[in-house]
């Protein structure tokens, strides 16, 4: 049972009221009628799965009812951080770069 | 069917979600005392709080600032606004006052970026009590409901068994609880059942 | 009535209270303070059951969680309890115990012949390689292998117990009330910092309970006590005796089986039997000790051969000696202490048999001057017994203690103590990931690294001594309650000869031809079997586990792991720390499913949501069905009536008058702001731009496959202001949706999103007569077709209540929806009852809705569509708007290669050839019903009614390519050998221009 902290609440609150919802920093590409089935496709269905390091997105459904972001360990579950939507990770894997917005619309475009 | 009367106050057409189980009470040193405080206003507020007019408007009609800092609340007289998150707040007012408050929301905020929706009826609110409090509490939320955890005047939203809540705690140490309408039922069939080893008492 | 082997005086039990109770059948005493095991021994009881795998008979060998063999069957018919060990089951008067197994008896077992002609038709991997083939066979062996395998039974009964669970918080969470756990709570305690301390006993103390030391002067029992009446006083300190942490799970989270009526009786006569303690630790301290291991030698599991220290602790803490001739085989110092209990209790101790050549300790010195004999350099090496130990063989060993050195000679004795060293109880820290290491000095496994916030105290970290324990106790809890101490304890203890790493004593014949050597006495598993194992190629210790089952069940590997891994590394040629071990899993000791289930059971299972009218459905014979969490009215039966008839006189009442559907459980969200105009563009199929206050439409939702997940209707209240409805099961989920996509991607957008469905209370009355019901309440709004058309929404009052008024129609006849604030939904709900009444108003349920949309061809998101239908496939291109600015949700997949397919299942109507015929729902559709299998499946039916308006049967279905298929006939074959037939028509059977809702 994770305890995670909420960055709105300001508090560690338990699992039970939070619902995970996917990997983190997947932004929507701006125009998706330019853009090819390929890449489409990669938006919708590809996602990195590390073992690791990973940004992911967690909802505060039984709290404040945010979304936020949480860097988590996959292996160890350890959780380095949670950050506020449209905030950047501060702790990432050490062979990739960080998720910038540049690079999510650059897959996309 | 029973057949009603034409001229009836507002009060005599509403039924609480709780009305039903107003009927039971227990032994008079049941451990735990649950009250509802039925037919309050509840009204949800949505705003910006960092725009300063936005706050200045609030302020003018409740008489008192919206609490900013995270898990808290504040009062004055018969209205309690519970900070929900940054841009969310719960004002509960007295009862049948609901409506000017939204009025007066509307007036004082004229086309500013806010939302103001009326849940009166969609809530409701619940004192419990009691020296089987706590314990009752530790069957009923995962939350840390102790005094170093969860001081006077705190508010957390939180799971209640298998519903949610929204609770805040009372100088005299009882927890008022918001619980949702359709929910009702199965909160108080939790309540009686894990109140079960201290006694209830419906006030 | 004898107790022989009871001491007269000491032990922790209560002699004025006699309690008496069954073994098997016999009726035997003990005392108060006894554990059913150490009141069997006091009884002379030697086998207590029968071997899983081979039926041999087995004794108790532990006095703990550790004891593999002694699993009973507790009380009867529906309190029966299966499993617990005797040694966990405190003692009271009437208790009724049986063996798990053993048939007829434990006493003549016939499968033991079975054991013992079939030995060597066993190894491991038995189960894998006999029963595998021929397959269809597996039933058969099943039923033999159920019948004589396996332990305790469950009543089929229902349990007449309670069990609750609670949530509970600390800061210094404390497993194990040893001197190790106990100092840690101390000084934790002290601190005035939130203290929870737990132990598996009835008492707290542990080791300190059998025990002949001093702490600072002061007798161990006596130190243990004085300790925890100090924690009781502490008003920041739970003390929780009988409770069993058996799972620590991520980021310090543990849950804790407190048994609060188990030891009282059979069943918990006020209360609950078991409370399930889920704890939030911010530190936690284990301090769980460590377990005796036996050694592997022949015939190692004859009953009378036990674990020294459960000797010991037989001795000191219960008074009972269980046996006269005690043969005590050790490989460090602590097998002396036993001897000494041993002689100390007026028993024989014929020798302490030592695989070290020059023992030397303090106790070694102590044994020695009490005259008890040492043969140093020597191991036993087989026992020989039927029904109990009666000899052992002792042979000398050379110093590694890895080859026998000279001749074997026998002793007589009843009682072997096996004290081959200590395993740290490693298993909670093994829950969260954290994989143990193997450390040469202590001798055993012990935690590894672990990111949780974990301190170790004690024996669980190899610090075997008493004083170690305890000095250790106090700065790990001090380190948890973020305090300092300086406090050491002295308990003389500090004198102590090294050990001895040893597992298996050598016999004179290999593995595989000596007496078999037992390694897992739960699972049956020698070490022959493990050799066997690793020549099969078995190398991974997780294999050679799951293959020999080395480790398994509720036993997790607790006497034996350690001496099966020593077995794999040298039959590996590796040292243990490279061969590693396998980490145990929760739970630590069986857990009842009754505390898991706790209190979420019967009507407390799930929550079941109810709305405003609920009281008048309950009042006029609902039926009900469950739509997500809500009770809904399903169908409202009258005196007399089949389902179908009552189906069939409420869709009947709404097509030629008027009824009435309780549609509160809708979802409804409320949007306020500039742009939630431009926000429903992007989440719905369709356009919104236009749409003017006072207007509703009927919306998709789409996920960015471009499949439909929701639908709805949403009115414009303002230009600033809508109103949305979802589906009954999908509010939460659209909620979350909304709010996903505006603080993620769009936080731009000027809109907010409150859930209201609990606000509004909805009548949703349909038929030509509905307008002339709400005529006669409704006084302020026009709602003459001119004025109020066919999707308009207006505000007005109703039966004098402010309500919202929706003409909005999902059963094809003119029909309105009144919201009103729940606290007055049972009200309107009444009033309009009343007010329908000259029209033969009829109430109507979920079922008949069903039938009436169907007539009209409406969907049902999730029943009709199942997240691989787009809008094109349901037929629905009209709902989607194709000249949107913004690239709604889901659009841009709607040119996917698969999406864009024309033969896609698409959704059609289907008419049954015989009008007399509901098709089952589910049907598979194929084209050609004579084709040999398998074949081709063509879709299925998604919705199936009677019609009674119509006269015949209806149905919805997918289709491949069914929109170019109208007209055709396809098939239904049925699993009882009927084939049905219908043809592919247009889904909308009933008032294809929409004149009725048009009215």
């Amino acid at each position: 049972m994770h305890h995670i902290y909420c960055p709105y609440c300001e508090e560690i609150r338990e699992e039970e009221e939070y619902s995970y919802t996917g990997e983190a920093h997947i932004e929507r590409p701006k125009d998706p009628a330019s853009i090819s089935d390929e890449v489409w496709g990669d938006y919708m269905f590809f996602r990195s799965n590390p073992r690791g390091i990973h940004h992911e997105m967690w909802y505060h459904a039984a709290g404040c009812r945010r979304y936020f972001n949480a860097t988590r360990d996959t292996h160890s579950y350890q959780i380095h951080e949670t950050y506020k939507m449209g905030e950047l990770p501060t702790v990432t894997a050490p062979t990739k770069a960080a998720p910038t917005k540049a690079a999510a619309q650059g897959d996309a475009s | 069917m029973t057949s009603l009367s034409a001229n009836l106050s507002a009060e005599d057409m509403m039924e609480s979600s709780l009305h039903h189980h107003a009927v039971h009470t227990n032994a008079t040193d049941a451990g735990v005392v649950m009250k509802e405080d039925k037919f309050r206003g509840h009204v949800n507020l949505r705003g910006n709080p960092q725009d300063t007019a936005f706050m200045v408007a609030v302020e003018s009609v409740l008489g008192v600032a919206l609490p900013t800092r995270a898990n808290t609340s504040v009062r004055n007289g018969d209205t309690v606004v519970y900070w929900l998150c940054p841009n969310e707040w719960l004002l509960i007012v007295a009862s049948g006052t609901q409506g000017q408050l939204e009025a007066d929301l509307r007036s004082a905020m004229d086309g500013q970026h806010i939302a103001i929706t009326d849940i009166s009826s969609a809530q409701t609110l619940v004192n419990l009590s009691g020296s089987g409090l706590a314990e009752l509490l530790q069957k009923s939320t995962v939350y840390d409901c102790h005094e170093s955890n969860f001081p006077a005047g705190k508010v957390v939203q939180t799971t209640f068994a298998k519903t949610g809540t929204t609770m805040c705690k009372l100088e005299d140490g009882s927890m008022d609880f918001v619980i949702r309408r359709s929910f009702s039922d199965y909160f108080f069939l939790w309540l009686q059942d894990a109140s079960e080893e201290y006694g209830l008492r419906v006030a | 009535m004898s107790q022989v082997n009871r001491i007269a005086t000491g032990g922790r039990i209560d002699r004025s209270k006699p309690m008496s109770f069954t073994f098997n059948g016999k009726t035997f005493q003990g005392f108060d303070g006894d554990t059913l095991a150490s009141a069997m021994l006091a009884n002379g009881v030697g086998i207590v059951g029968r071997s899983f795998k081979y039926s041999r008979a087995r004794g108790i060998l532990g006095h703990g969680a550790e004891e593999p063999n002694a699993l009973m069957q507790l009380h009867k018919g529906n309190e029966t309890i299966p499993n617990p060990r005797a040694t966990q089951v405190e003692l009271f008067d009437g208790l009724i115990s049986s063996s798990t197994n053993g048939w007829p008896s434990v006493e003549f077992d016939l499968m033991e012949w079975v054991g013992k002609i079939g030995g060597k038709m066993m190894p491991p991997g038995f189960y894998y390689k006999t029963f595998m083939a021929p397959q269809n066979m597996w039933m058969t062996y099943e039923k033999f292998i159920r019948k004589a395998a396996g332990f305790g039974k469950l009543s089929l009964d229902p349990d007449p117990d309670t069990y609750d669970k609670v949530n509970v918080h600390c800061d210094v969470m404390v497993v194990g009330a040893g001197p190790a756990g106990l100092a840690a709570a101390l000084e934790a305690g002290r601190s005035g910092k939130r203290v929870i301390i737990v132990d598996e006993q009835n008492e707290f103390g542990g080791t300190l309970l059998a025990s002949n030391q001093t702490v600072d002067g002061v007798e161990a029992a006596t130190w243990a006590e004085q300790a925890t009446s100090e924690l009781a006083r502490m008003s920041n300190v739970t003390s929780m005796p009988r409770t069993t942490a058996f799972g620590y799970y991520d980021h310090n989270f543990l849950c804790a089986l407190e048994r609060r009526t188990d030891h009282l009786g059979p069943v918990a006569l006020t209360g609950t039997r078991q409370r399930l303690h889920r704890i939030r630790a911010h530190q936690v301290v284990l301090a769980t000790g460590a377990i005796e291991r036996p050694l592997v030698f022949g015939n190692n599991d004859l009953p009378g051969i036990m674990l020294a220290n459960s000797v010991s602790t037989y001795i000191i803490r219960y008074a009972v000696v269980p046996g006269q001739r005690c043969v005590v085989m050790t490989t460090n110092d602590s097998g002396y202490q036993t001897a000494l209990d041993i002689q100390a209790a007026g028993r024989t101790v014929v020798a302490v048999v030592d695989s070290r050549h020059a023992p030397d300790g303090r106790l070694v010195q102590a044994a020695k001057a009490a005259g008890i004999e040492v043969m140093a350099g020597h191991g036993v090496i087989e026992a020989q017994g039927s029904k109990r130990v009666t000899d052992v063989i002792v042979a000398p060993l050379d110093e590694a203690g890895d080859k026998l050195v000279g001749a074997g000679k026998t002793l007589s004795c009843d009682l072997v103590a096996v004290a081959g060293g200590w395993s740290p109880v490693v298993h909670l820290s093994c829950h969260t990931g954290s994989r143990p290491v193997w450390q040469e000095d202590v001798a055993g496994f012990v935690p590894g690294p672990t990111i949780q916030n974990q301190h170790l105290a004690g024996a669980i970290a190899g610090e075997y001594r008493l004083s170690q324990a305890l000095n250790a106790g106090v700065q790990a809890g001090a380190n948890a309650a973020g305090t300092q101490s300086t406090q050491v304890f002295d308990c003389g203890d500090e004198s102590e000869g090294a050990a001895q790493a040893l597992y298996i004593v050598p016999h004179t014949k290999p593995s595989s031809r000596a007496p078999k050597q037992f390694v897992d006495l739960q699972n049956d598993v020698t070490a022959a079997g493990i050799e066997l194992a690793a020549r099969e190629g078995f190398q991974s210790i997780e294999h050679v586990k799951r293959y020999t089952a080395m480790g398994f069940g509720t036993d997790q590997g607790k006497t034996g792991n350690v001496n099966g891994m020593a077995i794999v590394a040298k039959t590996l040629n590796k040292t243990i720390a490279e061969t590693g071990t396998t980490i145990f899993r929760p739970a630590y000791t069986p857990v009842t499913f009754g505390a898991m289930g706790g209190r979420d059971i019967g009507v407390l299972l799930d929550p079941a949501r109810h709305t405003a009218m609920h009281p008048w459905h309950l009042a006029n014979g609902a039926e009900f069905e469950n739509v997500g969490q809500w009770k809904r009215p399903w169908y409202f039966p009258q005196a007399g009536e089949t389902m179908q008839q009552t189906l069939n006189r409420e869709c009947l009442a709404v097509r030629n008058s008027v009824g009435m559907l309780d549609a509160s459980t809708l979802g409804k969200i409320d949007i306020q702001g500039k742009d939630a105009r431009e926000f429903l563009n992007r989440v719905y199929t369709n356009a919104w731009t236009k749409l003017a206050p006072g207007k509703c439409r009927y919306g998709l939702m789409l996920k960015e496959d471009g499949m439909i997940f929701d639908d709805g209707v949403t009115a414009c209240l303002s230009d600033t202001h809508f109103l949305m409805t979802t589906t009954s099961g999908g509010a939460a989920a659209v909620l979350g949706w909304l709010e996903l996509w505006h603080q993620t991607e769009w936080p731009e957008l000027e809109v907010y999103f409150t859930s209201v469905t609990d606000q509004w209370a909805t009548c949703s009355f349909a038929g030509p007569n509905s307008r002339k019901v709400l005529e006669k309440l409704c006084t302020d709004v026009d709602l003459s077709a001119q004025a109020m058309k066919f999707m308009d929404y207006r505000e007005g009052t109703v039966a004098g209540i402010k309500s919202r008024i929706f003409r909005i129609s999902f059963t094809g006849e003119l029909s309105f929806e009144v919201n009103v604030p729940a606290d007055q939904g049972h009200y309107m709900w009444k009033k309009l009852m009343e007010a329908g009444e000259e029209f033969g108003i009829t109430p109507y349920g979920t079922e008949s809705m069903h039938v009436l949309r169907a007539e009209k061809g409406f969907i049902i998101a999730g029943q009709d569509t199942d997240g691989s239908m787009t809008p094109y496939d349901c037929l629905m291109g009209w709902a989607v708007g194709k000249t949107k600015e913004f690239s709604f949700l889901g659009e841009r997949s709607f040119s996917r290669p698969d999406t864009a397919r024309t033969d896609r299942k698409q959704l059609v109507g289907l008419k049954p050839k015989d009008p007399t015929v509901v098709i089952p729902e589910g049907s598979q559709i194929v084209m050609d019903p004579n084709q040999p299998i398998p074949m081709d499946m063509m879709g299925h039916v998604t919705s199936s009614y009677w019609s009674e308006c119509l006269g015949h049967g209806i149905a919805m279905g997918t289709v491949k390519g069914g929109s170019d298929r109208m007209g055709q006939t396809v098939y239904f074959p049925q699993a009882d050998g009927r084939v049905l037939a219908a043809e592919i028509c247009s889904p909308v059977f009933y008032d294809p221009k929409g004149d009725h809702h048009n009215d």
